[in-house]
């Protein structure tokens, strides 16, 4: 009893409270979002809650169970993770051209979502047995390198680009967090520079290569790509400093935005809350990212400080591609906006990473 | 025992958390930059760009008001029609437009015109409906209505085309539609609009502005397909709408228009000139100026060329050797030839520089220094009224010589030749009177009195159009009132508000004693009544009586044609002038016929003028009888 107590005294406040309300004011976005369909989709925000229960319950579990089991155990969800992605190619279904999804019952389950998290803990795991004071060399990069570059490969082979994009800024920012020897960095540098013309030719589908080019000049072909970049700019340009209010944002009720419940749940929550709401949405995720940073300063661990890095690079790299992308920054990748996008995969996906966490925070003075 | 902390590997990652810290807040910082942007520097712009989005605004077109001649016959009405409207973003459907332009058997130029008319529309706009054909066919029509659920975003449209029943009698006076041009929307941007018609010509140019109407217009909610949503949404969405900027105008339908022609009497007109390829009358009231018949051949179906022409009907128009679209009534001048001679007269009496009892010897010819200038034959002697009667040149080269260029000049101006008669039509011409200083500085040497002889029979350098003659003669024959010409009778708003009812308008007064002009008119009557009159004519009898002056005039030149022009015969004959008025002691109507190259006016234009001024005095006559004169005449 008088450990749970103390966990309770150490437990995260204000990040469960970030949390709670970033996941309240999602759920009312969403059902703004949906409400304007006019009953096809209009169930979504409920099953929206499913998924967040689900997810929170799954998440209490990772808050409860001491993380060095999972650390333990990193492997096994690593290699479980691998077979997921690989049955999405035996059992996947395919939807708009790109096969990611498993289906489970009425449910289908999208196993790169979960790999995110996993690719974190893998990491945490290798880089928790490998400590090194001297810096790190190339050869140093290429085991790691390897734990990526597997569910990658993968990933992209589905193709979700914007899954890979992800995955490697998370790997990115982890290795960053790495001493690792300058002329290791220039020679990643180098080599990410001239890969990028065999990327563009060999990698890339043709309609990745247009969403690009219709960023670079959204003249190109406004009607195809650049159009759902052009109508979110209106949303969220058109919400002003107060906004349209709550259900009434014309750009959401009158379908102009694209996928408001999946990749453009902001224009709408901008545009029917204004410069103001817009400003608490985007000032609570950055409140989880520099906590979760804070959580690795003093995680006890180095398992505990990589997973802590990585779930607030993964928050972090989603909120800033997401944002990018619906505020024309950025190409238009599917990249969802964490616990705002509907998507039982992403949410539990998510709920489950801060729930390790807060799992980390909590146990920061213990063991 | 700090040694094997295990807080002692984490010394690799210590300097880190806060640079990563910093790149976090710099790339937040980067995103609120760019939400302000958005959504307080540009929201004005993307607030418009949204309000664009989910509002179309349906035309609702006015329309146009009508046109009847004076005994309200249907000159210009509207017929129904059905135009072809498209939803682009609708259209988008794969193999939809395909489908259409098979459905109404587009030729490759309709299917192209189809595309550039989609193409027009911004991008921002393709959820708004544009106007992709006009006027289509039944079977085109019929086809649409019929496959209606495999085209969406294809609508039909009821609006009403202008007809013309009359088809090309009258086709200059009354005018015709098309399409307006971008620089008339540039200076009417609240007026026009691109692909509207506007009026061209004639009566529709002139009175555009109370014909048109305006149009109304209807804003909806559309989603982002162009579907309209219902009315539940709207009022959900309103609270989110500037409250004006959903509304409805309905349409100002123009004003009717009721004209002077008689359309009745055109079509005797037209009858009595069918045997020439080219001629030009105008009848006019003359105490009041009221136009009753504008005519000029060859004219234009109206009903062909309102809207759209198609090249070969254009083609064949430019193409006519007689040139259909020139107005021969008020937009070409001519030689008036004799029917010039009495303002001559006029001015040699009104300045008593001649006594119009005294004859002159005619010869058959005059001979000013070496140059003889003919006449038609040897008239003896002659007075004055007898040298308008039978149209001796000789007797008016002789008071040329008195009366001097400058002052012949003068009484032209003072009849209104020179400058327009103000009809109110577009490209009304001016004709030309020369005087003393125009010819010094035009042929740069002393002036020759040769000038004034030509210029005394209507010949040199005197132009005139057909109008500006007729109301020369309105003036004579009515005791001196030079009038304005109208076509307009009355307008009459569409809730029939009178909005403009005519009053004659008196330009000027003629410079000329009441006792000059009767004895210039008596002149006039032995052109007609007298033996030896030019426009004598045994047969005519039981015919009212009249007054007018023949007019033979010679054409110079052939007009820019070819000598090797197979009609160059044709084109070098004179034209055929007759001048008249009736009855003569109270004159009701004044004629002008000119028949192009119709040769001697006495034998070819002056039984048509005869004949004109018969019918119409008859036709007042009878209608006085029959209780009252006619809707508007002042008789």
């Amino acid at each position: 009893m008088a450990r749970i107590r103390k966990r309770l005294f150490f437990f995260d406040w204000p990040l469960f409270l970030a949390v709670a309300a970033i996941v309240v004011l999602g759920v009312l976005n969403l059902y703004s979002a949906t409400s304007a369909s006019g009953g096809s989709r209009s169930d979504i925000y409920i099953q929206q809650i499913y998924w967040l229960t689900l997810g929170a319950g799954l998440g209490t579990l990772a808050v409860a169970i001491d993380y060095r089991h999972i650390e333990r155990n990193a492997w096994v969800a690593y290699v479980g993770g691998l077979v997921l992605l690989v049955l999405v190619f035996l059992v996947g279904r395919q939807v708009r051209g790109s096969q990611r999804w498993i289906p489970i019952g009425s449910f289908y389950l999208q196993p790169s979502e979960i790999m995110k998290l996993v690719l974190i803990v893998a990491l945490a795991k290798f880089l928790h047995h490998d400590p090194k004071i001297e810096g790190r060399a190339l050869k140093d990069l290429v085991a790691p390198g390897m734990i990526l570059a597997v569910p990658m490969a993968l990933i992209l082979a589905q193709p979700d680009l914007g899954t890979a994009v992800v995955c490697a800024l998370i790997f990115g920012t982890i290795m960053l967090l790495t001493h690792l020897k300058l002329r290791a960095l220039f020679t990643l540098a180098a080599a990410f520079i001239l890969s990028a013309p065999l990327t563009w030719t060999y990698l890339l589908k043709d309609y990745q290569r247009g969403r690009i080019l219709s960023f670079i000049d959204p003249n190109t072909d406004v009607l195809a790509e650049g159009w759902h970049t052009h109508q979110s700019l209106i949303a969220i340009g058109s919400g002003g400093f107060w906004g349209k209010g709550f259900k009434l944002g014309t750009q959401n009720q009158h379908h102009f935005l694209p996928d408001q419940h999946t990749d453009f749940p902001f224009p709408v929550w901008a545009e029917e809350q204004g410069l103001l709401g817009a400003c608490l949405l985007i000032g609570l995720y950055m409140f989880v990212v520099l906590w979760g940073l804070k959580i690795a300063a003093q995680a006890k661990d180095r398992f505990g400080a990589v997973t802590a890095v990585g779930v607030s690079a993964l928050v972090f790299w989603q909120v800033i591609i997401n944002l990018g992308m619906v505020m024309g920054l950025l190409p238009v990748v599917g990249v969802t906006l964490p616990l705002f996008s509907y998507g039982g995969s992403s949410v539990i996906a998510i709920m489950v990473g801060l729930g390790l966490l807060l799992n980390v925070s909590i146990r920061r003075f213990s063991f | 025992m700090v040694l094997f902390s295990p807080r002692r590997d984490l010394g690799e990652f210590r300097k880190r958390y806060k640079w990563m810290g910093l790149f976090a807040a710099l790339l937040f910082a980067v995103i609120l930059t760019r939400l302000i942007q958005l959504q307080v520097w540009d929201a004005e712009h993307f607030r418009t760009l949204a309000h664009q989005n989910i509002t179309q605004t349906q035309t609702l077109p006015a329309s146009r008001g009508l046109i009847v001649d004076t005994e309200r016959r249907l000159i210009a009405g509207n017929e129904p029609a059905y135009d072809l409207l498209v939803t682009p973003s609708l259209l988008g459907a794969p193999g939809v437009q395909e489908r259409l332009v098979a459905l109404l058997n587009l030729d490759k130029a309709g299917a192209d015109l189809l595309q550039s008319r989609i193409d027009a529309l911004p991008v921002y706009r393709r959820n708004h409906q544009v106007l992709a054909l006009r006027n289509i066919k039944r079977d085109q029509l019929a086809a649409v209505e019929a496959h209606r659920s495999e085209l969406p975003g294809v609508e039909v449209r009821a609006v009403a085309v202008r007809h013309y029943p009359f088809g090309s009698l009258g086709g200059h006076a009354i005018g015709y539609l098309n399409e307006v041009s971008k620089a008339e929307i540039a200076s009417q941007p609240d007026t026009y609009r691109l692909g509207d018609l506007g009026g061209r010509f004639g009566v529709e140019r002139m009175l555009e502005a109370e014909l048109r109407g305006a149009r109304g217009f209807r804003s909806q909610l559309v989603d982002a397909r162009g579907r309209i949503l219902d009315e539940l949404v709207v009022a959900r969405s309103r609270g989110a709408l500037p409250a004006t900027q959903l509304n409805h105008r309905p349409p100002a339908p123009g004003a009717d228009v009721q004209l002077t022609l008689d359309m009745e009497l055109m079509r005797v007109i037209r009858k009595l000139v069918s045997p020439y390829p080219a001629a030009s009358i105008a009848v006019v009231e003359a105490q009041t100026g009221m136009v009753r018949a504008l005519y000029s051949k060859p004219s234009y179906d109206l009903n062909e060329i309102t809207g759209f022409m198609s090249q070969d009907s254009y083609d064949a128009l430019i193409k006519n050797p007689h040139r259909p679209l020139i107005d021969r009534t008020l937009y070409e001048t001519y030689f008036p030839g004799s029917t010039f001679k009495p303002v001559t007269a006029l001015a040699a009496l009104a300045d008593g520089l001649v006594d119009p009892k005294a004859p002159i010897h005619c010869g058959g010819y005059h001979e000013l220094g070496n140059r003889r200038f003919r006449c038609t034959h040897v008239h003896g002697d002659v007075d004055m009224q007898q040298a308008l009667g039978q149209s001796c040149n000789v007797y008016f080269y002789k008071l040329a010589e008195i009366i001097g260029v400058d002052r012949l000049a003068h009484y032209a101006r003072a009849m209104g030749f020179g400058e327009p008669t103000g009809i109110g039509l577009d490209n009304e011409a001016s004709g030309f009177i020369a005087t003393r200083e125009w010819y010094e500085k035009r042929y740069k040497r002393p002036y020759r009195s040769g000038f004034t002889l030509n210029a005394a029979i209507g010949q040199g350098n005197t132009r005139a159009s057909v109008l500006q003659i007729a109301m020369a003669y309105a003036a004579l024959s009515n005791g001196g009132n030079l009038l304005r010409p109208s076509l307009v009778e009355r307008i009459t708003s569409h809730d029939g508000e009178p909005i403009f009812t005519f009053t004659p308008t008196v330009r000027q007064r003629l410079p000329i004693s009441h006792a000059h002009l009767e004895t210039m008119l008596e002149g006039l009557r032995l052109t007609v009544a007298d033996r030896s009159g030019t426009a004598f004519d045994p047969k005519r009898k039981d015919a009212v009586s009249a007054g007018g002056k023949t007019g033979t005039a010679q054409v110079t030149g052939l007009g820019g044609r070819s000598e090797d022009d197979p009609l160059a015969w044709f084109f070098r004959r004179s034209h055929a002038w007759f001048a008249g008025f009736a009855p003569f002691n109270n004159p009701e109507f004044v004629v002008v016929v000119l028949v192009e190259h119709g040769g001697s006016g006495g034998r070819t234009a002056a039984p048509i003028g005869l004949e004109i001024l018969n019918y119409a005095t008859k036709k007042r006559a009878a209608a006085r009888l029959a209780g009252g004169a006619p809707d508007g005449s002042h008789s």
